[in-house]
């Protein structure tokens, strides 16, 4: 299609032919030579004007216009070095924004999960009606586990543990922490993943009391077992016990538990299997339908002599119903990663407010250049036609550097995060992410481009040769829409991000309940054969804190199941001893620990005593509480010395800490009822099952910094069992900032765009007055040699920028009015109409309004009235 | 000659240049200067082809599928561009030519009602 078929030479001929024959006519006719071939030439008329009409109808022309157009758009852009990167770094920066935000959504909620048949793969909800409403992804309990496997043909399903545990793992000589998730047998055949040596589980080996056994990931069999493919069959000493090694998965193999190692969960209904410590997925067999599946599990579970659903919620009724898996994996991020979508699409709207305003400016600029062009003959296609061509070199230049920046911004995202947040493997520019960042490039460049391209069709001719300047004051206005536009959005922004910064700072500062300076923790695995024996369990206690107070530096040492900041064990059915409340049951979070628990962590005592070393196993049994405990389950004034569960006496109570909620949780961090029980009085039975949960956690208070601290706090524990390894060491604020993971992730995203929106706001506001110093210079020169002051010009020039913007502030609060209601389920601490935030947002906007309009009218101070008024 | 240059010709209608060619071209292969002659004296001399304009026009024909060319050899042994109808112009004269009709009708009966009474 590029070419032509005929040559223009072979069009010249014909003409040639044309006026020959014509000549030839007329010498018939009577004509001399000459007289002929001249008339003929003449009732041709323009030879070179066919030709040219030939020449112009051909779609050489077409390429050739448009290099044209590219060279001279290129030689405009360059010759305005400070308007083509000003657009080309916004450009670069809110595409940037958009494709590493973008990037996000693809990969959470787009693309596909990296399985065969993602379509059939899912996981069940279940949607509760009545007074206490919830739709929502479910734990199911063991005897939901085995009407879900007996009585759904249309599924395979399989269950795996909530979450992967620390366990220690000794192979030959070397002993390592390893993270081990447990999952039932047809876990891996939901998944559809195979292993690349030996095999998947069996059924007898996921039945209770079944063979040991565990598949490895590629990692671990790498690392830990140099790649050994004799691998299957031989034992390891998985929490002390032999386990065969009978698979190893795929490299990269993407296990929704992620884990370096699995064993069979073997789940029932005894055990774990009375709560609901499982979690479900599907995958629909050949030849089924998701309605079929939805009602065989409706029908199963309506089986059930325990459904927990309907607890404390009377009339209510209860449905559960397949959902896509990724929809199921990826529920808690959707609203967050929506949140910042929308944030980002902002930020492009802002932008393209911006651009629109800048690119009118030059338009307006180039008015002489446009004049000039039209008289002479270019046709307002042609004009409008070089307009749309710079727009579009702009975008793709400007698209390319966002690609640019949206990797950047999007490694920078990813190092933020913390580890295994993200369910999926990785996050990439992918073909679809590219394609939408030069779709999103293009769609700016419409949107910006339109108003300057709108503007130029009602250009007229005359007076715009005539004057040198023409600028309307409707012109202002449009500019000033814009601006007000902006900074609209920059408000809703700045306060969505100032409520998110105010959560995370009522979070942050929550009062403790403890002192989390100076405190060193590390965790280490007891899911151990060996430490399923009381007296076993006391020694390592006993011998390794002893050990770590010998420490030079160390004040404190102990052990505790779980810190603050972190989730504790739940124990439901604590029953009420005494006193008016007896037999009632309740819920609470239990924690054990050894005596100088509250010491090392210094929380305070409130009433009665902390453990001591008495508190044996054969002592009366007790418990201290926290004060909320006491708040919530005792309405008399005095705690101490009542009993729960008969036999356990209360002689403490203490205040509370904050803490990851499991009971309630309202908010990432709060506080909630707790019992505390002293370590050395811990069943074994108890010890075992917490222990496949729960690693816990040495502490030690010093004084000030101890050299080498960790390596000493591992020989300690050596010392009490030398085949025990730390998981890793912790200060309180590691455990506060992993807490509050998700929120410090929010605050840096959203405060990176708001601050990107404001800056663009900025940038926008001083385009505007700069432009209008620049345009009425003369006119500011006759203010002043009129006798006005250079302040009074100030104001007179930064006005409209101060009203446009003082609008979109009142605009952007009225959109906030809206549109921050629904922030309100990620907010704590805070309401959704905060005064502090409203009164920063105002302040902040006010001051940067302030110094993009002054800044620019700076420039008149430098005005020299005579020279203006000579020059023009 | 002189008789043609001082009668006032009729400037053709944007679009009907198109037309009379294809209707020209119905009696077989011609080359411009032929089809040029050809609408003139079938006018009586009435229309006014501007040689100049035609040739664009014919490349436009071609270009449609309207028309084929090849160079030939002309009755007074010259060389020239044959153009001849095809198939796909056929049709496209047929429509229109009742098009035109349609519209010559229409306006000769705003501009004369009574005659057509």
């Amino acid at each position: 299609m590029f070419g032509r078929k005929r040559q223009a030479s072979d069009f010249s001929a014909e003409i040639e032919a044309h006026i020959q024959h014509e000549s030839e006519r007329l010498r018939e006719q009577g004509l001399s030579e000459e007289e002929a071939r001249a008339a003929a030439r003449r009732s041709f008329g323009n030879v070179m004007q066919a030709e040219e009409r030939f020449y112009e109808s051909g779609r050489w022309l077409w390429w050739d216009r448009l290099g044209q157009d590219l060279r001279f758009g290129l030689r405009m852009l360059a010759r305005n070095p400070g308007f083509t990167v000003t657009v080309v770094l916004t450009l670069a920066l809110s595409i940037g924004a958009n494709t590493a935000i973008f990037s996000m959504v693809n990969a959470l909620l787009l693309k596909n999960l990296p399985y065969s048949h993602p379509e059939r793969m899912g996981t069940i909800y279940t949607r509760v009606t009545g007074p206490v409403r919830s739709d929502e992804r479910h734990h199911v309990n063991g005897e939901q586990w085995e009407l879900l496997r007996d009585n759904v043909p249309a599924l395979i399903s399989a269950v795996s543990g909530i979450r992967a545990s620390g366990v220690n793992l000794e192979a030959g000589s070397q002993v390592r922490y390893v993270h081990a998730g447990r999952i039932s047998v047809h876990y891996l055949d939901v998944l559809a993943i195979h292993p690349i040596i030996g095999r998947n589980f069996s059924d007898a080996e996921d039945r209770p009391h079944g063979p040991k056994t565990a598949i490895l990931n590629y990692g671990l069999w790498r690392n830990a077992f140099g790649a050994n493919p004799e691998i299957p069959g031989q034992t390891v000493l998985l929490k002390g016990e032999p386990h065969t090694v009978i698979g190893v998965l795929p490299e990269g193999a993407i296990i929704p538990l992620d884990a370096d190692l699995y064993t069979a969960l073997q789940p029932s209904r005894q055990g774990e299997g009375t709560g609901t410590n499982f979690e479900d997925i599907t995958r629909l067999r050949d030849g089924a339908t998701w309605e079929e599946a939805d009602a065989e599990i409706n029908r199963a579970w309506s089986f059930r002599t325990q459904r927990y659903e309907l607890e404390n919620n009377p009339g209510a009724d209860v449905t559960y119903y397949s959902v896509p898996l990724q929809k199921g994996e990826t529920a808690g991020l959707r609203p967050q990663v929506l949140t910042l979508m929308l944030a980002a699409g902002f930020i492009l709207l802002i932008a393209c407010a911006n651009l629109a305003g800048l690119t009118l400016v030059r338009v307006l600029r180039r008015t002489p250049e446009i004049a000039t062009r039209l008289a002479l003959g270019a046709s307002r296609w042609q004009i409008q036609k070089q307009l749309w061509i710079e727009n579009l070199l702009l975008a793709l230049v400007g698209g390319i550097a966002g690609v640019a920046v949206g990797l950047a911004a999007l490694r920078g995202l990813l190092l933020l995060l913390p580890e295994h947040f993200l369910p999926v493997a990785d996050v990439s520019l992918d073909g679809r992410v590219l394609a939408f960042t030069l779709l999103v490039s293009l769609l700016t460049s419409a949107l910006y481009g339109m108003l300057p391209a709108l503007t130029t069709r009602e250009f007229d001719l005359r007076s715009s040769i005539a004057s040198r300047h023409s600028t309307g004051g409707d012109r202002l206005r449009l500019r000033q829409a814009l601006i007000t536009t902006e900074v609209a959005l920059t408000v809703v922004l700045l306060a969505a991000s100032g409520l998110f910064v105010r959560t995370l700072i009522h979070l942050q500062t929550l009062p403790p309940g403890f002192n989390p300076t100076g405190v060193m923790t590390a965790r280490a695995s007891l899911d151990n054969v060996r430490y399923h024996d009381a007296a076993a369990f006391r020694k390592l206690l006993n011998e390794s804190t002893s050990a770590m107070r010998q420490i030079p530096g160390v004040q404190q040492a102990a052990v505790g199941v779980s810190l603050p900041y972190e989730r504790s064990l739940i124990t439901g059915g604590i029953a009420i001893g005494d006193g008016k409340e007896a037999g009632q049951k309740v819920m609470a979070d239990e924690v054990y620990t050894t005596p100088d628990y509250f010491a090392a962590l210094q929380i305070p005592v409130l009433a009665g005593r902390s453990f001591t070393e008495a508190d044996g196993p054969d002592t009366q049994r007790v418990a201290i509480v926290n004060e909320m405990f006491v708040r919530k389950f005792f309405h008399g004034p005095n705690a101490i010395g009542r009993y729960l569960d008969k036999d356990t006496m209360i002689v403490g109570v203490v205040e509370n800490v904050a803490m990851a909620p499991g009971i309630d949780p309202v908010a990432p961090l709060t506080s909630e009822e707790t019992m505390y029980v002293p370590a050395a009085q811990m069943e074994v039975r108890q010890l075992s099952l917490l222990h496949v949960w729960f690693q816990p956690s040495w502490i030690v208070r010093t004084s000030g910094p101890v050299e080498g601290l960790t390596a000493q706090m591992q020989r300690a524990l050596a010392s009490a069992d030398p085949n025990l390894p730390f998981s890793g060491f912790y200060s309180m604020r590691d455990l506060l900032a992993k807490t509050l993971a998700t929120q410090r992730v929010e605050v840096a995203l959203l405060s990176a765009m708001t601050a990107l929106a404001l800056l663009l706001s900025a940038v926008g506001i001083f385009a505007l007055i700069a432009n209008i110093v620049t345009q009425k210079t003369r006119e500011i020169g006759i203010r002043l040699a009129l006798g006005s002051t250079i302040r009074q010009a100030m104001i007179h020039i930064g006005a409209p920028g101060v009203r446009a913007s003082a609008l979109g502030l009142i605009l952007g609060l009225i959109l906030c009015a809206g549109a921050l209601r629904a922030m309100h389920s990620v907010l704590y601490g805070i309401g959704v109409f905060d005064a502090p935030t409203l009164a920063s947002v105002i302040l902040t906007l006010g001051l940067v309004t302030l110094l993009a309009t002054i800044l620019p009218t700076l420039r008149i101070a430098r005005i020299d009235p005579a020279k203006t008024l000579r020059e023009e | 000659m002189s008789t043609q240059e001082t009668r006032e010709r009729l400037e053709l209608l944007q679009g009907t240049l198109d037309l009379l060619i294809l209707r020209t071209l119905i009696f077989g292969s011609q080359h411009g200067q032929g089809i040029a002659r050809a609408i003139q004296q079938t006018s009586d001399g009435e229309l006014l082809v501007e040689h100049g304009a035609l040739y664009p026009a014919l490349q436009r024909l071609e270009e449609r599928g309207w028309i084929s060319a090849k160079w030939g050899t002309s009755s007074n042994n010259r060389r020239a561009r044959f153009y001849s109808l095809t198939a796909a112009g056929r049709k496209q004269l047929v429509m229109e030519t009742s098009k035109w009709k349609r519209l010559a009708a229409a306006i000769g009966r705003i501009l004369d009602p009574a005659k057509e009474g």
